[in-house]
């Protein structure tokens, strides 16, 4: 049989206590998959006597502190990375499934089995990116996902390129970032002096509240709602707490105008 | 309650430090205390509307979801004389939270994820007092598993519910007492309650683990 031995944040416990000699290293892989049988403190204190809270506490908090600093800097650029991968496998299982019925038009064989197992395995994997994407959005920008959710705020900071840039952009470059082609386009008109319309919405438009609104009131919408992000982003940098409400907000807008 | 002063209609607890999140401070003679905001703070929603929860001041506590610290500074407030090992997992807030850990000898911050107690099993003792705020879709499961490795036998729990991060489909009403009959699996449930207006679709409940 083998002996039992715990991980504690001061050392590992095999029948007595073998103390780390670096306590961070220690600290971070203290960890148990069943709960200790003993109270941790009780034996701490036999070792560090009354200092023992002061030690855990400075060390907890050096942990803690590296360990934040570290995830502030990389979940957003995962969130980016992974927004880029979800457009390509979008793009990819497209292009697919085209070129499935394509060859369905011309010839049906059993190549098309293949194509339609690529397609289920890509699919399945599209939904476990967009899972992750929910799961880290939640954490670092959770007004934003609460009101745009999660696949459409995580596109804005990918465009924008982080939230901090996202927060600090107005309103107005929100509601149509996105669909830079066609301002392009509509500016280029007018230069010639040709009439143009102006687009109102951009990746926001992929928003049901906008999408399932009547065509003119989808300008308002989204101009409503490009606000509550900006608000929303605000909050997520420079507080990082979910401030109720704010959708509740945005959803009451959709409601009238719905039924306006 | 220990360590809690009433102004008026608003609570505030007696503290040798300064605001935190931009509450009042009340100067009573030589004594400090802070303005303790039920809009901001659930436990202070609670306390407002007369519900009553014992401290004794030396309470070993874990708490899950503690965000960048408002009730938890508060907490830390009352069990003056104990310690309160703060878990939270989102780095944004967890920042100032930081900032009150440094400050406060009775707090140990953790970052981390508090449906995995294995992670900091090595570290938070056994503990007289769950308190669990954290607006999670199975947080009545992340409770229990909590409560294994942590909660000492008849040990209390005080969790507070949101409607809609359990169930945005259903009536609130529907959500908490399934929640209750969850809860009650493991707990003896002491007291339940809503935490209007302050807090609108949450309620809150306390018990004792069986
Ligand atoms: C409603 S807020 C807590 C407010 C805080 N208790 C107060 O009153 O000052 C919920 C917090 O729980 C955190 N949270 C949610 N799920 C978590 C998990 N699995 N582990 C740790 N923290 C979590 C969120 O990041 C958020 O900061």
């Amino acid at each position: 049989m083998r002996k039992l031995s715990y991980n504690l944040w001061f050392g590992k416990f095999e029948e007595k206590v073998e103390l780390a000699e670096k306590l961070k290293e220690s600290f971070k892989s203290a960890r148990n998959n069943s709960p200790l049988p003993f109270n941790i403190s009780d034996l701490g204190m036999e070792i560090f006597g009354k200092d023992y809270y002061k030690i855990l506490r400075k060390i907890a908090i050096e942990v803690a502190e590296e360990k934040m600093e570290k995830e502030l800097r990389s979940d957003e650029k995962y969130v980016i990375a992974l927004v880029k991968a979800l457009e390509e496998l979008e793009e990819i299982i497209n292009v697919l499934k085209e070129k499935k019925s394509d060859l369905e038009l011309v010839k049906g064989t059993e190549i098309q089995d293949d194509f339609a197992e690529s397609i289920s395995n890509l699919e399945r994997l599209k939904e476990k990116v967009e899972k992750e994407i929910e799961v880290v959005m939640e954490r670092i920008a959770p007004n934003l996902t609460e009101v745009a959710g999660a696949k459409i705020g995580a596109k804005l900071i990918e465009k924008f390129g982080s939230l901090e840039k996202l927060a600090k952009a107005p309103a107005s470059k929100i509601q149509i970032i996105g669909a830079e082609r066609s301002l392009y386009k509509a500016l280029a008109r007018l230069k010639k002096g040709k009439e143009a319309k102006m687009p109102k919405h951009g990746i926001i438009f992929l928003h049901g509240f906008v999408r399932n609104l009547p065509k003119n009131k989808r300008g308002k919408m989204a101009r409503f709602l490009a606000g509550k992000i900006s608000i929303a982003s605000k909050v997520d940098f420079f507080r990082g707490e979910l401030e109720e409400g704010l959708h509740d907000l945005v959803k009451k807008r959709f409601e009238e105008l719905r039924r306006k | 309650m220990r360590n809690v002063k009433f102004f008026g209609n608003i609570p505030a607890t007696k503290s040798r430090y300064g605001s935190h999140y931009g509450e009042k401070i009340f100067e009573v003679g030589r004594e400090r205390y802070r303005e303790w905001v039920p809009w901001r703070s659930k436990l202070s929603a609670m306390i407002v509307k007369g519900y009553e929860v014992e401290f004794s001041g030396n309470e070993k506590i874990l708490y899950l979801g503690a965000a960048s610290g408002t009730t938890l500074s508060h907490l830390a407030d009352i069990v003056d004389e104990g310690m309160i090992y703060a878990v939270e997992y989102s780095a944004k807030p967890f920042k100032k939270l930081l900032e009150l850990a440094r400050n406060r000898e009775n707090i140990i911050p953790i970052l981390a994820d508090a449906s995995k107690p294995q992670e900091y099993s090595g570290v938070v003792e056994k503990v007289d007092l769950i308190y669990q705020d954290l607006s999670q879709r199975n947080q009545v499961e992340i409770l229990e598993i909590n409560s294994k490795f942590f909660l000492k036998r008849r040990g209390r729990m005080l969790m507070m519910v949101k409607a809609k991060s359990i169930d945005s489909t259903v009536e609130p009403r529907e959500v908490f007492s399934l929640v209750l009959k969850e809860v009650s699996e493991a707990f003896e449930i002491l007291a339940t309650g809503d935490l209007e207006p302050y807090h609108r679709d949450h309620i809150f409940v306390s018990g004792v683990r069986k």
